[in-house]
C-alpha cells in the first residue's frame, strides 16, 4: 500500500477523525448516562424520605414512634422491594430499620449510622462488600411545635428529651446495581462497537475516496492513449461543474496547444520539403549541363561535379525528410500485403552481399523457415536495406554481420547483429532521432544525415511494431523489429 | 518531334526547353494551364510534359481534358508530389509516365524518347557498344568474343547502362532500375557494383568502356570513336 497517495492519506484522515468523534460521543454519553441515573436514584430515594417526614413524623407526637415505624413497614415493604429504610432519632436511637432484603445484597444492620447534621438533606453512596452500592439519602426532620399545653409540658420536664423536642433521620437507599449493569453493558457494547465502527469508517471512506478518484483515473487514462499519432482526439469532459470538469477541460486545451504544434511541425515538414523540390530541380538540371559544357576547363568540371554531389546529398535528404513526413501523416494501409519476411531480408541481403563483401564482411542468415506478416513490402524492405546498411558502414573490415528472422511468442522478430564500432550508451537512447549522429567524425565520411534509423523508426511505428537497440562499443551493435504476425 | 511542356516554373521549364531543343525537339512552352490547354487544342503533339500544380487549369484537369477528346498523345507527368494515391489517380485519368521533381534531365530524356518509341519498336535483342556484346535473351555477356560470367544485379547493372550508350544514368536512376526505391538511400551501392563490373568487363582490356562522370553519374561507351 502506498502511504503517500492521496487516497490512503484521505482514508486516514477520514477514519482518524470518525472514530475520534465516536470515542468522544461514547465518552460523553456513558457519563452522562451514569450521572442522570445516580441523580434519577437519589432524587427518588431523597423524595421517599421526604414523603415518609411529611407523611409520618409530622404526627409522630399524637401517633407515637412504634406507630409509624409500623406504618412505614406495610406502606413500604422495603425487603420485598430491595431497599434500605431507617429512622433514626437525633440521640442515635434507631426507631425502626428494615430488614434484610430479598436478595441478601446487604445486611441493613451493618449500615453505618448517619449523623445527621443540622437540618440538611444528606445523600452518600455505600460500597458494599459484594461490589455494589447502596445509594442512601436522608432528611433531617424536626417534627412541628405541638399545642401550647404540651409546649408547657415540655417546658416542664426540661431535663427529658421529650418527642416533641426530638429531631429525627430518615434515611432511605436503594440499590445502583441494575443501572450499574445497565452501564457496564452499555460501556461493552460501546468498547466492541467501536473497532467495528471503525472498520467500517475505513471501508467506507476508502470507498468513497475511490468513487471520488475514478473520474481522475479515467481521466488519466484517456490522457494515455491520446499519442502523436491521434493527437486530433479530445478526452471526455465530465459534466459535473467542479475541479474534475475543469481538469479535463485544462488536459484538452493543452492537447489542442499539442496538437497544434505537432500539425504545424507535421505541414513544416512536408511543405519545406515540397519547395525545396523545384529549386532543386533548377540546380540540378543548370549543373548537369554545365557539367556537359565543352568549354569548362577540368578544374571548372571539378567544381560543377563537387556543386552536383551536394546537390544529390541536399536531394537525399529532403527525400527522406518527405517520405517522414508522409510517415507522419500515416500513409493507407492499402499497399499492405501479407508475404514471407524471412525471404525479403534473405533477398535483400543476397543484394547487398556485394556491399559487404567489398569490406570483407561476411553476413550469415538465419532466416530459413518462413515467418509471415502483413505490411507494405516495399517499406519493409527499407527497414532492412537500412538496418544491413547501417550495419556494413560501421563494422571495420573482415567483420561479422548476423541477420535472423524468426517467429517468438507470436511475433516476427528481425535481428540485425553486428561486431563493428557499437553505439556508446549515451547515445543510444537518441539513435532513431532525426538528424540525431553518435559523433560527426562518424559519420562525415558516409554523408548520411542521420535520417535513416528514424526512417527505420517511424515505417515500424506504421506497422505497430517496435524497433529496440543493444550495443556496446568496440563489441557491436543488435537491432531487434518486433512486428506483429499475420494471422489469417 | 514536337513536343509541348506545361510547366509554372519558368526556370524548370528554360532547363527542359534548352536540354530537349539540344535533342533537336521542336518544343512549345506553356506557362499557365489555360495556354496549355489552348495550345493542345490548336496543335497536333507527339507528346505533352505536364507539371501537375499549374496556375488557371490544373495538370489533373488539362490530363482530364485531353482524355475526354480521346487524343492518343502520350502524356509524361512532372510532379512534386508522390504520393502512390497521386501516382494512381493520374494514371487511371491517362498520364502514361511520371517523374517526380528534383529529376535527372538524363532521366527526363530517357523516358521521352521511351514514350516516343511507344508502338512498333524494333528492338534487337542483342545490345553492342564497341566490342562488347550483350545479348538479353540468354543474359550472356561477351568482349572480344570471350564471354564474361557476371551476377545477376551485375548483369542488370551493364545491360541497363547499354540501353543508351553514352548517356549519363545518375546513381538514383540505376537505383531504382536494377535495385528498386527502397535502396535509395544507399547510393554507394552503385559505386561497389560499377567496381567490380570494372574489373570484370574493362580491366583485362586496353579500350575502357564504363567511364564516371564525377557528380553526374556512369555511361557506357567507346570513348575513343566519335
Amino acid at each position: 500500500m502506498n502511504v503517500r497517495s492521496i487516497s490512503f492519506r484521505l482514508v486516514v484522515w477520514y477514519t482518524s477523525l470518525l472514530t475520534g468523534i465516536f470515542i468522544l460521543l461514547g465518552v460523553l454519553f456513558y457519563f452522562g448516562l451514569q450521572h442522570f441515573v445516580e441523580n434519577d436514584v437519589q432524587q427518588t430515594q431523597m423524595h421517599r424520605a421526604r414523603q415518609i417526614a411529611d407523611t409520618l413524623l409530622a404526627r409522630i407526637q399524637q401517633t407515637g414512634e412504634a406507630y409509624v415505624a409500623d406504618e412505614i413497614k406495610t406502606l413500604y415493604a422495603p425487603e420485598i422491594n430491595d431497599r434500605f429504610i431507617r429512622l433514626t432519632r437525633a440521640d442515635g436511637r434507631v426507631i425502626y430499620v428494615s430488614g434484610a432484603p430479598t436478595d441478601g445484597s446487604f445486611n441493613p444492620g451493618e449500615i453505618a449510622a448517619a449523623t445527621p447534621g443540622p437540618g440538611s438533606d444528606f445523600s452518600r453512596q455505600i460500597h458494599l462488600p459484594g461490589g455494589k452500592t447502596l445509594l442512601v439519602a436522608g432528611v433531617n426532620f424536626q417534627p412541628p411545635n405541638q399545642t401550647s399545653s404540651q409546649q408547657t409540658l415540655s417546658r416542664q420536664t426540661p431535663n427529658q428529651q421529650t418527642p416533641s423536642q426530638a429531631r429525627y433521620c430518615v434515611e432511605v437507599g436503594a440499590l445502583l446495581d441494575p443501572f450499574e449493569a445497565m452501564l457496564d453493558r452499555l460501556f461493552l457494547q460501546l468498547a466492541l462497537g467501536l473497532p467495528l465502527a471503525a472498520v467500517i469508517i475505513a471501508g467506507g471512506g476508502w470507498l468513497l475516496v475511490r468513487r471520488a478518484l475514478q473520474p481522475v483515473a479515467q481521466i488519466t487514462h484517456a490522457a494515455e492513449l491520446i499519442t502523436q499519432h491521434n493527437s486530433s482526439e479530445r478526452m471526455p469532459v465530465a459534466r459535473t461543474g467542479d475541479e474534475l470538469e475543469k481538469l479535463s477541460v485544462s488536459l484538452n486545451r493543452m492537447i489542442a496547444r499539442l496538437d497544434d504544434a505537432f500539425q504545424n511541425s507535421k505541414r513544416f515538414v512536408a511543405d519545406a520539403s515540397h519547395e525545396l523540390r523545384t529549386p532543386l530541380t533548377i540546380l540540378h538540371g543548370e549543373l548537369e549541363m554545365l557539367a556537359e559544357d565543352a568549354r569548362l576547363d577540368a578544374e571548372g568540371h571539378e567544381r560543377v561535379a563537387s556543386m552536383l554531389e551536394e546537390v544529390a546529398r541536399l536531394a537525399k535528404i529532403v527525400e527522406q525528410l518527405f517520405a517522414l513526413s508522409r510517415l507522419d501523416a500515416g500513409e493507407a494501409q492499402t499497399e499492405w500485403q501479407p508475404f514471407d519476411l524471412a525471404e525479403l531480408a534473405r533477398t535483400t541481403a543476397e543484394h547487398m552481399g556485394l556491399l559487404a563483401e567489398d569490406k570483407h564482411i561476411a553476413i550469415s542468415s538465419d532466416a530459413s523457415r518462413p515467418v509471415l506478416i502483413e505490411g507494405d513490402r516495399a517499406r519493409l524492405k527499407q527497414v532492412v536495406v537500412n538496418l544491413l546498411g547501417n550495419a556494413i558502414k560501421y563494422t571495420p573490415e573482415n567483420g561479422a554481420i548476423q541477420l535472423s528472422v524468426n517467429a517468438v511468442n507470436g511475433h516476427a522478430v528481425l535481428e540485425v547483429a553486428d561486431n563493428g564500432i557499437g553505439i556508446p550508451s549515451e547515445a543510444l537512447p537518441h539513435v532513431f532521432d532525426r538528424f540525431f549522429r553518435v559523433d560527426s567524425a562518424r559519420s562525415a565520411d558516409s554523408g548520411s544525415a542521420g535520417l535513416g534509423l528514424s526512417i527505420v523508426k517511424s515505417i515500424c511505428t506504421a506497422h505497430g511494431a517496435e524497433v529496440e537497440v543493444e550495443s556496446t562499443v568496440r563489441q557491436g551493435s543488435c537491432f531487434r523489429v518486433k512486428l506483429p504476425l499475420f494471422k489469417n | 518531334m514536337r513536343i509541348l511542356l506545361v510547366e509554372d516554373e519558368k526556370k524548370v521549364a528554360d532547363i527542359i526547353d534548352r536540354g530537349l531543343k539540344a535533342e533537336r525537339y521542336a518544343v512549345d512552352v506553356a506557362h499557365d494551364g489555360t495556354a496549355g490547354w489552348e495550345l493542345v487544342a490548336a496543335y497536333e503533339y507527339d507528346l505533352i510534359i505536364l507539371d501537375l500544380m499549374l496556375p488557371g487549369l490544373s495538370g489533373t484537369e488539362i490530363l482530364q481534358k485531353i482524355r475526354a477528346k480521346n487524343q492518343q498523345v502520350p502524356i509524361l507527368i512532372l510532379t512534386a508530389r508522390d504520393a502512390m494515391a497521386d501516382k494512381v489517380k493520374n494514371f487511371e485519368a491517362g498520364a502514361d509516365d511520371y517523374l517526380t521533381k528534383p529529376f535527372a534531365f538524363a532521366e527526363l530524356l530517357l523516358r521521352v524518347k521511351a514514350l516516343l518509341r511507344r508502338g512498333p519498336v524494333n528492338r534487337s535483342s542483342v545490345l553492342r557498344v564497341a566490342d562488347l556484346e550483350i545479348d538479353r535473351l540468354s543474359q550472356n555477356v561477351r568482349r572480344a568474343g570471350k564471354k564474361i560470367e557476371l551476377t545477376s544485379k551485375e548483369y542488370g547493372l551493364l545491360e541497363y547502362l547499354a540501353t543508351n550508350p553514352g548517356r549519363v544514368f545518375s546513381r538514383t536512376m540505376i537505383i531504382e532500375h536494377v535495385w528498386d526505391q527502397s535502396f535509395q538511400g544507399l547510393t554507394n551501392i552503385v559505386d561497389v557494383y560499377v567496381r567490380h563490373l570494372r574489373e570484370k568487363v574493362d580491366d583485362p582490356y586496353p579500350v575502357k568502356l564504363l567511364r564516371t562522370v564525377r557528380g553526374v553519374g556512369y555511361s557506357l561507351n567507346d570513348e575513343t570513336q566519335p
